[in-house]
């Protein structure tokens, strides 16, 4: 089992680091580039809580092994907010009460970001669709697509 | 922390180079596409391959085409991409409302349909719509390839005809003829990300915007080892005319082709019924594409 160097940009920030075969890309993230924004939860693709934006999509990123992401382009909680400050979305999440405990905060609204980019006006059907795969414990969702449903256009 | 087994990892360019890695390495590799099936048993301890090869970044493998009367899709074509794409959902429809229901938005983003056919779990979502349209799969091995009806190819949970040395890489699908049409429902106990309880799909094809039925497929998930057909079901509908009491005498007649057994997701009693109630719902539908 040897390491392998693979190159990827995450937060449009360019990278290259070596990696196991068995490495997930979560535990790249988290454990060798520090960034952890993105949470590991239950490990097995059930909660959505590791979700990144992987090529414009959002997907599970503890179902990816990380040389799979070799030459990807991948976003993260931390790539979300913007020079002038938070992201549109995190400051609807916020004002909305749509953060409770936060563990699901990341995924949620990198799920809700990547719906908006497809559908800039998305209805509670749809909302409550992008959303499906994450999985909240404490809002009871409702703030959530509020926050989510007031930056349609 | 869930660990993954050792392997080694290998991403070979083309298909070719796929195939020998496969045919040397055989029982001890496993392929990976999406991996939303291959992370979890490897986690679980389940599945630890040697060797791992990679396939989801195979252009090859990816194609999507409607020409001469049939529709090829690439084994790593995403069931996100199944979801969204307008041309299937013209010309298979049930197929289309079985990707829609898979998982979750995250998981058909990196999900593909040569992944949900070769993992052969009894509750998938896209092999009772690939079986009520008769599709075949192709399985590919260095010395050659062969065509396999999907309802030859699954031999029991997670087990399939797709040997060690070949790759699943293309389902052909006949494009249903003129007044055919199909259905497919899946019950769960959410609305996302859940297993199956039940799912049936159905295919009827008539003579005629107003002639009988002259062939039948009805295909039931969760209810056997495998996705099983309802013979006695379609046969009491071939030479008839489609009504609703019709649909009714065959969901009637799926419920005595079916073999579902109690667990915790639901009695095995009920789980009959249900089949009986969805192979209806599903002849409906199909019947409403068929004159449309």
């Amino acid at each position: 089992m040897k390491k392998k160097l693979i190159s990827l940009t995450i937060n449009d920030k360019a990278y290259e680091v070596a990696v196991e075969p068995n490495q997930t890309l979560v535990d790249l993230l988290r454990y060798d580039l520090g960034l952890t924004g993105t949470k590991k939860g239950c490990e097995l693709g059930d909660c959505g809580s590791c979700t990144v934006i992987m090529d414009g999509k959002p997907v599970n990123s503890c179902l990816v092994l990380a040389m799979q992401a070799n030459g990807r382009h991948v976003t993260t909680i931390e790539g979300v907010e913007t020079d002038e400050g938070l992201h549109p979305i995190q400051k609807s999440f916020v004002e909305k009460g749509a953060i409770q405990c936060g563990f699901c905060s990341s995924g949620m609204i990198l799920s809700g970001k990547a719906l908006l980019e497809r559908n800039p006006n998305p209805d509670e059907a749809d909302i409550r669709k992008a959303i499906s795969g994450n999985l909240c414990r404490c809002t009871g969702y409702q703030k959530i697509v509020e926050a989510i449903k007031e930056l349609g256009t | 922390m869930m660990r993954l087994p050792k392997f080694d990892f290998h991403e070979p360019a083309t298909l070719d180079e796929a195939l020998q890695m496969m045919g040397e390495f055989g029982v001890r590799a496993k392929l990976i596409a999406g991996g939303t099936d291959l992370m979890v048993n490897m986690k679980h301890q389940l599945m630890s391959p040697e060797q791992v090869v990679s396939i989801s970044r195979m252009d090859e493998l990816k194609g999507l085409d409607t020409s001469n009367g049939m529709v090829r899709i690439g084994a790593c074509f995403t069931v996100a991409d199944l979801a969204e794409s307008e041309e299937v959902g013209k010309k298979l429809g049930a197929l289309r409302t079985g990707a829609k229901a898979l998982g979750s938005p995250l998981i058909r983003n990196l999900a593909t349909i040569g992944g949900n056919i070769g993992t052969a779990r009894p509750a998938a979502d896209l092999p009772p719509s690939l079986m009520a349209y008769g599709a075949k799969v192709v399985l590919k091995k260095r010395s050659g390839e062969r065509a396999v009806s999907l309802n030859n190819f699954f031999k029991g949970p997670g087990l399939t005809e797709l040997q060690p040395d070949e790759i699943l890489t293309e389902i052909q699908i006949p494009t249903p003829p003129p007044h055919a049409g199909a259905g497919y429902i899946n019950l769960g106990i959410r609305m996302a990300q859940d297993c199956n309880l039940v799912n049936v799909a159905s295919f009827i094809a008539m003579d005629g915007p107003d002639g009988v039925i002259t062939s039948a497929r009805i295909v039931m998930g969760c209810v056997g080892p495998i996705h099983l057909r309802a013979p006695s079901a379609e046969k009491c509908l071939i030479g008839e005319k489609p009504s609703e009491s019709l649909f009714a005498k065959a969901g009637d007649a799926a419920t005595g082709d079916c073999t579902p057994i109690d667990d915790f997701r639901g009695a095995a009693a009920y789980k009959k019924a249900m089949t009986g109630v969805l192979t209806k719902r599903t002849l409906g539908i199909a019947h409403k594409e068929a004159v449309s």
